[in-house]
């Protein structure tokens, strides 16, 4: 049955092309528009690590006195103090936590072969790996040992050893960033992040580093932060100590806590350590205050998917019911001509039904065409957005969810649409339409 | 006259097509005069001026990497071979540039900190006594720093300065009866005398709390990273960014020169967000508009064949041509003039939806009512290429086949 009514849609479809093509084209403008928007606002607030994100939390800890404000919804500064970080990162829950800052240096070779050039660094602990699922095409992370001692060794990305060493294996060999020699120990694989999600303070949209070294690497060689560092107090900061001491926050810290038992059992160790802290005379506030966030809540709190993005969203589908409102009168006009030829079906025997069901295969088959001509419009769209702003270079695209929710608005829409329309239809009278034969 | 009964009496039979426009207009309308607001904001914000010559500006960063040499020392020499280049007005190591979405804030206070006082949000650059030059801005009042004011160090623990030149805006934010001149301001526990005040200049960030708010400060410390401005004579900034690399590694060899950028360049970077938004809102409502002066052009096109008979014998009766086309000019008004009030009071919710939820001023009512007759233009426009064939309708039409 359903192909006999696909069959007499399409036979509707060809008397009254012009009609016919009118809403298809409508309904293909609507979903173009709006899919145009969903893909961008989509891509963005999609979950960058979906098996994990819920067991990955940023630590946030509250360091200002009474009375200062954050821009933050909660008053809570974003990073930590060098001094937190280095605290929380010795205490022995939870498992895997991960102390890290952005920063870069002069990269080149001991030859003339490679010109220097400007590398972004992460100083990073070496769980960081783990945590976020990279993984390695030769080597490893260094050791803890190698943390503990500030050894200088480095994991590269694959870009760079592509760069540095035409892709082979680079393991042991030494490479200078800025005056000294580091000893690489790893190369990790691509590691295609439509969103910088670990560090989203300092831009989402940025590339992954293409060095990483050991945290302990701060300290050691006096590193400054490229990415923010905000005070709140004013504090007279002449020398490096001065700066690992202050109350300036710069380090960004994660924690891996897979069961809720383990989030609360942390929540408790964060309260008992701004107690402790407390004793020795910071933290000035009544109530201790921490937050823990995972992936999706800290992108949220980020506001990564910005206004913008939400109000286009918005707009595109008002656009829709636009859209749909135009197609509705269009298939009013459709249906109503054809009552004489349903009053005629009516009487040979066709129920209410059938007739109703019968038109809103034709209304959906109109919504598939329309969907398909929309991805088309949509990835026009995508493209336009691409070539405008190259940060949204991967977030500009449409993937699988969208490619097949396209169809599924557009179908969805068009039997909103269709339904009066078939309803009145299937209410023709065929008396009437008999008699004026 | 203008018949407005009986074409209230005959929409009234056909309610359907009615509403499904009234909709489509008043959504339309909604949408339209709240995009066209944003538009405009953003149209502002991409349009404002710096205060810089962007054109004949550019900025490139510098790492140096060898051990074997004083940096402080080694960006003078640097700075006093760029200003001899040809087609180079003036150049500085700048600690941030303008414009770039990257720098330094800090709060400037009327008393020393830690006591507590007026404070302002202030952006700072740390420059010499070439920087109010190179960024191409004028003093309106006062004096620029001297050599001697300007401190050169390779020490963190050198605070030996005291002088500052700063916004009118920023010395109106913090002496507010407008003599800032003179004066002395805290940053942090440092005195600065305020010396001289420019004209209008953006801080690094447009989209900051306080734009305007930006102080010069003479003070240039020695590290492995910096940054310089330069600014050439008008045209011929391409040759000099060109060349800027060579003569720079031929300066010092053991360092890495990259992020050549022109100033017009690092502000469009900041703005490409703001320049799609606009783009896509204007494509929208383009075809936004596009589609409901479609749906009033077919839906009138239907009417008119559906009325075809009745139209032949109200001619056949003796109506003219010009009172079919005022028919359906009239009939549409009606539906557009409903749908319009529908609308305002629709842009009116969304406006207010937008300004609870997102940071968007009030829409003014300006542009609802420009919008409002924009829509109206465009409806009798639509209407009216169908309403003409409608005139045309044979009276003979009538006499056949009833």
């Amino acid at each position: 049955m359903l192909l006999h009514y696909l069959d007499l849609s399409w036979r509707s479809f060809k008397r009254t092309p012009l009609v016919s093509f009118l809403m298809v084209l409508a309904i293909a403008i609507g979903i173009g528009v709006t899919m145009t928007s969903l893909s961008v606002y989509h891509m963005m607030s999609a979950d960058p690590i979906p098996h994990k994100s819920s067991q990955l939390y940023t630590v946030q800890l509250q360091t200002m006195d009474e009375g200062h404000t954050w821009w933050t919804g909660d008053d809570i500064p974003m990073q930590l103090t060098y001094q937190d970080a280095v605290n929380l990162h010795n205490a022995s829950i939870p498992e895997k936590k991960v102390a890290m800052m952005r920063t870069g240096f002069s990269v080149y070779l001991d030859s003339d072969k490679v010109k220097p050039f400007t590398g972004e660094a992460r100083m990073t602990t070496p769980d960081f790996f783990n945590m976020f699922d990279v993984s390695f095409i030769y080597g490893g992370v260094w050791s803890e040992q190698q943390e503990q001692s500030a050894a200088p060794v480095v994991v590269i990305s694959k870009e760079l050893n592509d760069k540095l060493f035409a892709g082979e294996n680079s393991i042991g060999k030494l490479v200078y960033l800025d005056d000294d020699s580091y000893q690489i120990v790893g190369v990790i694989a691509d590691w295609p992040l439509n969103l910088k999600y670990y560090d989203l303070n300092n831009g989402a949209f940025n590339k992954v580093e293409d060095l990483f070294l050991p945290f302990s690497l701060i300290k050691a060689n006096q590193l400054t932060s490229w990415g923010n560092s905000n005070g709140w107090k004013h504090e007279d900061i002449r020398t490096f100590a001065d700066r690992l001491q202050s109350e300036q926050v710069w380090i960004q810290f994660w924690a891996q806590l897979d069961t809720p038992e383990q989030k609360t059992a942390y929540g408790d160790y964060l309260i008992s350590y701004i107690e402790e802290q407390k004793k020795r005379g910071r933290f000035s506030r009544e109530k201790p205050e921490y937050s823990l966030r995972d992936v999706n809540q800290w992108m949220q709190y980020n506001n990564v998917v910005s206004e913008d993005n939400k109000i286009l969203v918005g707009l595109s589908f008002m656009f829709l019911a636009v859209c749909l409102a135009n197609i509705l009168g269009l298939l009013l006009a459709k249906f109503l001509r054809r009552a004489p030829e349903v009053g005629v079906r009516r009487a040979l025997g066709a129920s209410k039904r059938q007739v109703f069901l019968q038109h809103l295969v034709e209304v959906a088959m109109l919504g598939f065409i329309g969907g398909l001509l929309g991805i088309v419009l949509a990835q026009i769209g995508l493209l336009g957005v691409r070539q405008s702003y190259e940060y949204y270079k991967n977030i500009a695209t449409m993937d699988l969810a969208m490619l097949l929710s396209a169809p599924v608005i557009a179908i969805t829409t068009c039997i909103i649409a269709g339904l009066y329309p078939a309803w009145l239809v299937c209410r023709t009278n065929p008396a009437i339409y008999l008699k004026s034969q | 006259m203008l018949e407005i009964k009986p074409i209230f009496h005959a929409l009234c039979r056909s309610k359907a097509g009615a509403i499904l426009l009234l909709v489509q207009i008043a959504i339309t309308t909604a949408i339209v005069s709240n995009a066209a607001f944003i538009i405009q904001d953003k149209i502002a914000f991409l349009n404002q001026d710096t205060g810089y010559p962007e054109q004949d500006l550019f900025k490139f960063n510098v790492m140096i990497f060898g051990k074997d040499v004083d940096t402080s020392q080694q960006f003078e020499l640097d700075e006093a071979m760029l200003r001899a280049l040809p087609g180079v007005e003036n150049a500085a190591q700048s600690s941030s540039i303008p414009l770039s979405g990257g720098g330094s804030a800090s709060s400037f206070n009327l008393k020393p900190a830690p006591q507590e006082s007026l404070s302002v949000r202030t952006a700072y650059f740390f420059i010499d006594e070439h920087g109010l030059d190179t960024y191409g801005v004028k003093l309106i009042a006062g004096r620029n720093f001297n050599e001697d004011e300007v401190l050169v160090t390779n020490s963190s623990t050198d605070r030996s300065i005291n002088v500052t030149v700063v916004t009118e805006a920023l010395a109106n934010e913090l002496f507010p009866e407008g003599n800032g001149l003179g004066k002395t301001v805290y940053f942090g526990d440092i005195p600065l005398k305020i010396v001289g005040i420019t004209a209008p200049m953006k801080g690094p960030w447009l989209k900051d709390s306080h734009p305007n708010n930006v102080a010069l400060i003479p003070y240039i410390q020695g590290n492995t990273y910096a940054q310089f401005a330069v600014r050439t004579k008008p045209g011929q900034r391409a040759a000099v960014m060109k060349q800027i690399e060579t003569v720079m590694l031929n300066n010092y060899s053991k360092r890495v020169i990259n992020s050549i950028k022109g100033w017009d360049e690092l502000k469009a970077q900041y703005m490409a967000k703001d320049k799609l938004m606009m783009r896509m809102l204007i494509v929208l409502i383009t075809i936004l508009v596009l589609v409901t002066a479609l749906g009033i052009f077919g839906l009138t096109l239907f009417n008119i064949n559906k009325r075809t008979k009745q139209i032949g014998t109200r001619r056949a009766l003796g109506a003219r041509k010009s009172a079919i086309i005022n028919y359906f000019l009239v009939e549409n008004a009606m539906i557009c003039g409903v749908g319009l009030i529908l609308g305002c009071i629709a842009a009116l919710l969304l406006g207010q939806l937008l300004m609870q939820h997102f940071s968007i001023a009030a829409l003014p009512p300006s542009y609802i009512a420009g919008t409002a007759i924009m829509v109206f233009i465009m409806s009798l426009v639509a209407v009216f290429g169908p309403a003409r064939r409608a005139a045309n309708i044979s009276p003979s039409i009538a006499t056949r086949t009833i």
